[in-house]
């Protein structure tokens, strides 16, 4: 079966953040990603999922296979609408957060993918994007 | 579970939703019009229009349970009657919308699929056609006219059946997910102050709060001065789920227990390090049979063969 180019999962509960994990690892499979990256993949989309349950209730993931000068990668987005960060830079620090949390959600995903970016503001909600090549 | 079918959700819309559903629909006040005029053709014989929907569906073999439980076929045919009645009726504000999700989760509690439902649903209209065009015997634009008004009426039926028909259908998955969470975290007594306490599938935060509170409860229980915890069958584990594995691996501590965790699969153990989750505080053994050699050894226990072998 031929996975389809881009998969929207909604962000809306628990179950969903299992189910993003899931289409992640299709999608970065269909990608030509294997091995250990599919586990790498699988947790960093479980850190910007659980954030954005955790800060803004929902969202949305969005996972796509993307190829630039004949290689591929999964592009992971994950958006949402909530109260976005205040100060950026200070939330990919390592053991930062304003929940409970051990505060390595942001910045452990950061390290498990090839290549992240996150726009936010106060008010303006998160966007994350995250890729990872196929060696 | 509570009865959700008293109160399905397409019946809990708001005045504005109803109303854009409408709008949607492309109901006009002409529609609503021609629809008043054709109060004969459908009330004067709701009967046979009705008698269309629930024969086919018998016919077909889609009725699912409804005409083996006569309490809901007859609830259903009084529903298909009102239905008539209401379709004429100029009012469909939410009292409207609700009777026909009253109807859908009827249909629901039946295991009436969508397949059956439309099929009968085709019969009924095609009924009310035949009714409308007797209307104007003469006049084919005239006819026309009304059956399109109505239709967008019928159609508009169908989208508040399927909204209730899918909701029943996450309901029931939902339901099915907490059943699977129920039975999922055993915890075993493998010998005296031993537990094991195999983790196989998916840890979500539920689950995960679920466990800590089945472990320490076995470990009082039972006293427990060893745990293996053995998560060969978990494929992800990412921040949140390994600091509860930490924080129940502490509180099991201050029970008097040792966890010991097996399993640990190596791309499990590269993403929790490159996560930066630090695990120095968990003793984890390579696979299940070392937790248990460990095990036994903490408790002073020796596992010897008797005999020549």
């Amino acid at each position: 079966m031929p996975a389809p180019e881009a998969v929207r999962v909604a962000i809306q509960r628990d179950a969903d953040i299992v189910a993003a994990r899931q289409r992640g690892r299709e999608m970065a499979t269909a990608a030509g990603i294997s091995g250990s990256d599919l586990t790498l993949i699988a947790t960093a989309i479980s850190e910007v999922a659980r954030n954005i349950l955790a800060y803004a209730r929902e969202g949305e993931i969005l996972l796509s296979v993307e190829s630039r000068d004949g290689r591929c990668c999964l592009q992971v987005i994950a958006a949402d609408e909530g109260p976005g960060i205040a100060d950026v830079e200070l939330a990919m620090r390592d053991g930062y957060s304003t929940g409970k949390s051990l505060g390595l959600g942001l910045p452990g995903a950061r390290r498990l993918m090839d290549e992240f970016d996150i726009v936010s503001a106060a008010g303006a909600g998160t966007r994350i994007t995250m890729r990872k090549w196929a060696r | 579970m509570t009865d959700g079918y008293n109160t399905p959700p397409a019946a809990q819309l708001t005045d504005a939703e109803v109303e854009r559903r409408r709008r949607v629909f492309g109901l006009t006040a002409e529609d609503l019009a021609r629809i008043a005029e054709l109060r004969s053709a459908v009330v004067d014989h709701r009967a046979e229009h009705t008698a269309a929907f629930f024969d086919h569906l018998a016919r077909v073999d889609e009725g699912g349970d409804l005409f083996r439980r006569p309490e809901l076929l007859d609830e259903a045919r009084r529903l298909k009657e009102e239905h008539m009645v209401s379709l004429v009726s100029g009012d469909y504000g939410r009292a409207y919308i609700e009777q026909r999700a009253r109807l859908g989760a009827l249909f629901g509690r039946a295991r009436i699929d969508m397949r059956g439902f439309l099929s009968a649903f085709q019969m009924l209209i095609g009924s009310i056609v035949r009714r409308v065009a007797e209307l104007h015997p003469t006049d084919t634009v005239a006819a026309m006219d009304r059956v399109v008004s109505i239709r967008k009426l019928l159609f508009l039926d169908i989208s508040i059946i399927q909204d209730v028909m899918i909701a029943e259908r996450e309901q029931m998955i939902l339901n099915q997910q907490e059943a699977i969470r129920e039975l999922s975290t055993p915890t075993l007594q493998l010998r005296d102050r031993l537990l094991i306490l195999p983790i196989i599938g998916l840890l979500d935060s539920f689950r995960a709060k679920q466990l800590t509170e089945n472990l320490l409860r076995s470990i009082r229980d039972r006293r427990a001065k060893v745990v293996v915890m053995d998560i060969t069958g978990v494929a992800t584990v990412d921040s949140k789920v390994a600091n509860h594995l930490i924080q129940t691996v502490a509180a099991a501590r201050l029970m008097g227990a040792q966890v010991i965790i097996t399993g640990l699969a190596a791309e499990v153990a590269q993403s929790l390090v490159t996560l930066g989750v630090d695990l120095t505080d968990l003793n984890t053994v390579g696979d299940l049979q070392g937790g248990l050699e460990e095990a036994e050894r903490l408790l002073g226990l020796e596992t010897r063969r008797i005999g020549s072998a």
